[in-house]
C-alpha cells in the first residue's frame, strides 16, 4: 500500500465498526515496548545501530508474512513533515518517531489496526487498535504478534525485570493498555476530578487524545495503566476494565440526571452546536472539538437524529491542523486553518445530510 | 532537621516539586520517604513531575544540569560504568532512562529502589519470551488466592460466594489443564 492510503480518509477502516459500548468508549488501544538484546537503546545507539535494527524488524514481518500479516513499511526520513503529521493525528505514530533523525521507521498494517514503531523510545513499539471496549480482544491481537516476532527477534529480556525498556516506567511487562473515553456527562456535573483523583491512587494515567495539554479538549479522555511491572498482563488488563466500567456506569448516570433535569437546556446547547458545525465560517480545534463533543452526546441521547456516529468519528480526526492542511493541500497559518476547518465540517455534515434526504424521499415515493 | 511527616525522626531524604513553577521542598526520613508514592500526586495535572526528577528526588540528589554533570560525576565516589553504553547510575538518574539492556544487570542492585516507587513490584510477573506456559504460573496463583477465598466463605457461613468461588476455581484448573489463558 502507497502512503496515500493512509493519508487520505479520517477515520481508519477499524473505526467503522461499531464496538462495545461504543457511545462512551471510542477506541481500544494496547502497546507493547520491545527492544533487542545487544542493542544499545535508541537514546544512546549509532546511526549504524539504528539500521541494523530496522533492517532486522522489516526482515522478522517480512518472514511472518505467510501467517496472514501484511504490513506497509514507511521510512520516517522519506516523509514530508506535513504526511508525518497527519500519521501522528491518526495516532499511527507517535509525535517523538515522527522527529526522529537516525533511522527509524513505521509498519502499517492495511487496516491500520495494526501499527510497528521501529527506534521510537524503544526499538520496537507494537500497537493495536480496536473501536469500543474491547481490552482482552486486543491484547491477544497483540500477543499474537509479539509471540510471532519474538521468534525471529533476540528481545531483551530478564527474569526478574522481564521485557528491558529505555524508561524504567514501560520495564516489565512493557504493556501499555489505553481506553479513550467520551465523558461529556461527567464533565459538565464536575464529578470528572473525583474520577481523575480516583484513577491516580489506582496507578491509571488520565490524558486528552489531541496531545499534550489537551486533557478538556471535546470532552475526551484517554485512561491508561501506569504500572507494568510487579503485575501480570492479566492483571493490569482486568483493573482498567474494571476501571472503564465503572466510568462507563458513572458517565450514563451522569447522563440520565442531566435529561432528567435540564432536557431543554441540553437540547438547545446540542442544535446550536450542530448548526454552527454545519453553517460556521471560522473554527477553532478548540470549538470544532466541544461543538462535535455535544452533537455526539445529542446523537447518542437520541435527540440528534441525522448525523451518523461514524462521520462524527472522522470529524474528530479531522479537524487537526494536519488533516486540515492536508485536505487543503498545503501548510497554513493558525487563522487560515480555522477557515478551512470550518470548510472541511461544513462539507463533511452538510454532504451527509442531503444524502440522507434522497434516502428519505425515495422512502416516502414507496 | 526533623523529618516533616513524622515529626520524630531525623529527616535525610529531601523531595522537591515543582507545581505551577513554584518549588516547594519537603524533608522526610528514611522511613516515610518509603511511603511516599509518586503516584499519590495528580497525575493528570499539567505539570508533571519529570521521571529524572523523580528519581533524583527519590535519591536526595539535585538534578544536575548537563553542564555540571561532569564535574558531578568527579566528584562522586566511582560508580560503576555499563560496559555495553557506558552510562552510570547517575547518568540514568538525570535522564530518567536507561542506556541499554545490559544497564538492568549493571545496575541490578540499584534499580529496585526506584522501581519500588514507580512499579508495582521488582519482580516481573507476565508473559516471557519462549515460555508459553508461563500464564500457568499466573493461573496457580489466582488458584491459591481463590482457595483462600473460599475456605474464608466457608468459615463465614457465606455459601452462595463459596459456589460461585468453587465454580471459579474449577474453571481455572480447566483452562490449566488446556495449558494457558483461552484467549491469545
Amino acid at each position: 500500500m502507497n502512503l496515500e492510503h493512509f493519508l487520505k480518509s479520517g477515520a481508519p477502516g477499524w473505526m467503522d465498526v461499531k464496538g462495545l459500548d461504543a457511545d462512551i468508549v471510542l477506541s481500544t488501544r494496547i502497546r507493547l515496548a520491545r527492544n533487542l538484546d545487544g542493542y544499545r537503546f535508541p537514546l544512546s545507539f549509532t546511526e549504524n545501530e539504528a539500521h541494523q535494527i530496522d533492517e532486522m524488524v522489516n526482515e522478522a514481518l517480512n518472514s511472518i508474512k505467510a501467517e496472514g500479516h501484511k504490513f506497509s513499511h514507511f521510512t520516517i526520513k522519506e516523509m514530508p513533515a506535513l504526511q508525518r503529521q497527519v500519521l501522528v493525528e491518526k495516532h499511527l505514530i507517535s509525535p517523538l518517531l515522527a522527529k526522529k533523525e537516525k533511522s527509524a521507521s513505521v509498519h502499517i498494517s492495511n487496516d491500520e489496526a495494526i501499527s510497528i514503531m521501529v527506534n521510537e523510545e524503544d526499538h520496537l513499539r507494537i500497537q493495536c487498535l480496536a473501536p469500543g471496549l474491547q481490552l482482552a480482544e486486543t491484547y491477544a491481537n497483540a500477543y499474537k504478534l509479539d509471540s510471532k516476532l519474538e521468534v525471529h527477534l533476540p528481545y531483551a529480556f530478564n527474569e526478574s525485570f522481564g521485557y528491558l525498556t529505555s524508561c524504567p516506567t514501560n520495564v516489565g511487562t512493557g504493556l501499555r493498555a489505553s481506553v479513550m473515553m467520551h465523558l461529556p456527562a461527567l464533565t459538565m456535573s464536575k464529578q470528572i476530578k473525583v474520577v481523575t483523583q480516583m484513577l491516580a491512587r489506582l496507578g491509571m494515567v488520565v490524558r486528552g487524545i489531541y496531545g499534550e495539554g489537551s486533557e478538556n479538549l471535546g470532552n475526551i479522555y484517554q485512561i491508561s495503566n501506569q504500572v507494568t511491572l510487579g503485575k501480570s498482563e492479566e492483571e493490569i488488563l482486568k483493573d482498567l476494565q474494571e476501571v472503564a466500567l465503572q466510568i462507563i456506569k458513572n458517565e450514563r448516570g451522569a447522563r440520565e440526571a442531566l435529561l432528567k433535569n435540564s432536557r431543554i437546556i441540553l437540547e438547545d446547547r446540542f442544535n446550536r452546536s450542530l448548526g454552527t458545525l454545519k453553517y460556521a465560517r471560522i473554527m477553532t480545534s478548540e470549538e470544532a472539538a466541544s461543538c462535535l463533543s455535544n452533537v455526539r452526546l445529542g446523537v447518542d441521547v437520541g435527540i440528534i437524529k441525522d448525523v451518523p456516529l461514524n462521520v462524527l468519528n472522522e470529524c474528530m480526526i479531522l479537524i487537526q491542523p494536519g488533516f486540515v492542511q492536508q485536505y487543503a493541500g498545503t501548510t497554513l497559518q493558525a487563522s487560515e486553518r480555522d477557515m478551512y476547518r470550518a470548510k472541511l465540517l461544513r462539507e463533511k455534515l452538510n454532504l451527509n445530510n442531503q444524502k440522507l434526504l434522497e434516502k428519505g424521499e425515495e422512502r416516502y415515493d414507496v | 532537621m526533623v523529618c516533616e511527616h513524622c515529626k520524630e525522626r531525623q529527616a535525610t531524604v529531601t523531595v522537591t516539586q515543582v507545581v505551577n513553577g513554584q518549588k516547594s521542598e519537603k524533608h522526610y526520613c528514611e522511613v516515610c520517604a518509603q511511603n511516599f508514592h509518586p503516584f499519590n500526586l495528580d497525575f493528570h495535572k499539567e505539570e508533571q513531575i519529570p521521571i529524572h526528577q523523580l528519581v533524583s528526588n527519590l535519591f536526595g540528589l539535585p538534578v544536575w544540569n548537563s553542564g555540571t554533570q561532569e564535574k558531578a560525576q568527579s566528584t562522586t565516589q566511582k560508580s560503576a560504568k555499563c560496559p555495553t553504553c557506558g552510562f552510570t547510575f547517575r547518568k540514568f538518574l538525570n535522564e530518567g532512562k536507561l542506556g541499554c539492556p545490559q544497564c538492568y544487570e549493571t545496575f541490578g542492585k540499584q534499580l529496585p529502589l526506584v522501581l519500588t516507587k514507580i512499579q508495582a513490584g521488582t519482580t516481573h510477573s507476565g508473559k516471557a519470551p519462549g515460555k508459553p506456559n508461563h500464564h500457568n504460573e499466573w493461573i496457580k496463583k489466582q488458584i491459591e488466592s481463590t482457595r483462600e477465598q473460599l475456605q474464608l466463605a466457608i468459615h463465614e457461613e457465606r455459601f452462595e460466594d463459596a459456589a460461585g468461588l468453587r465454580d471459579e476455581i474449577r474453571e481455572m484448573e480447566r483452562r490449566l489443564e488446556r495449558g494457558g489463558v483461552d484467549t491469545p
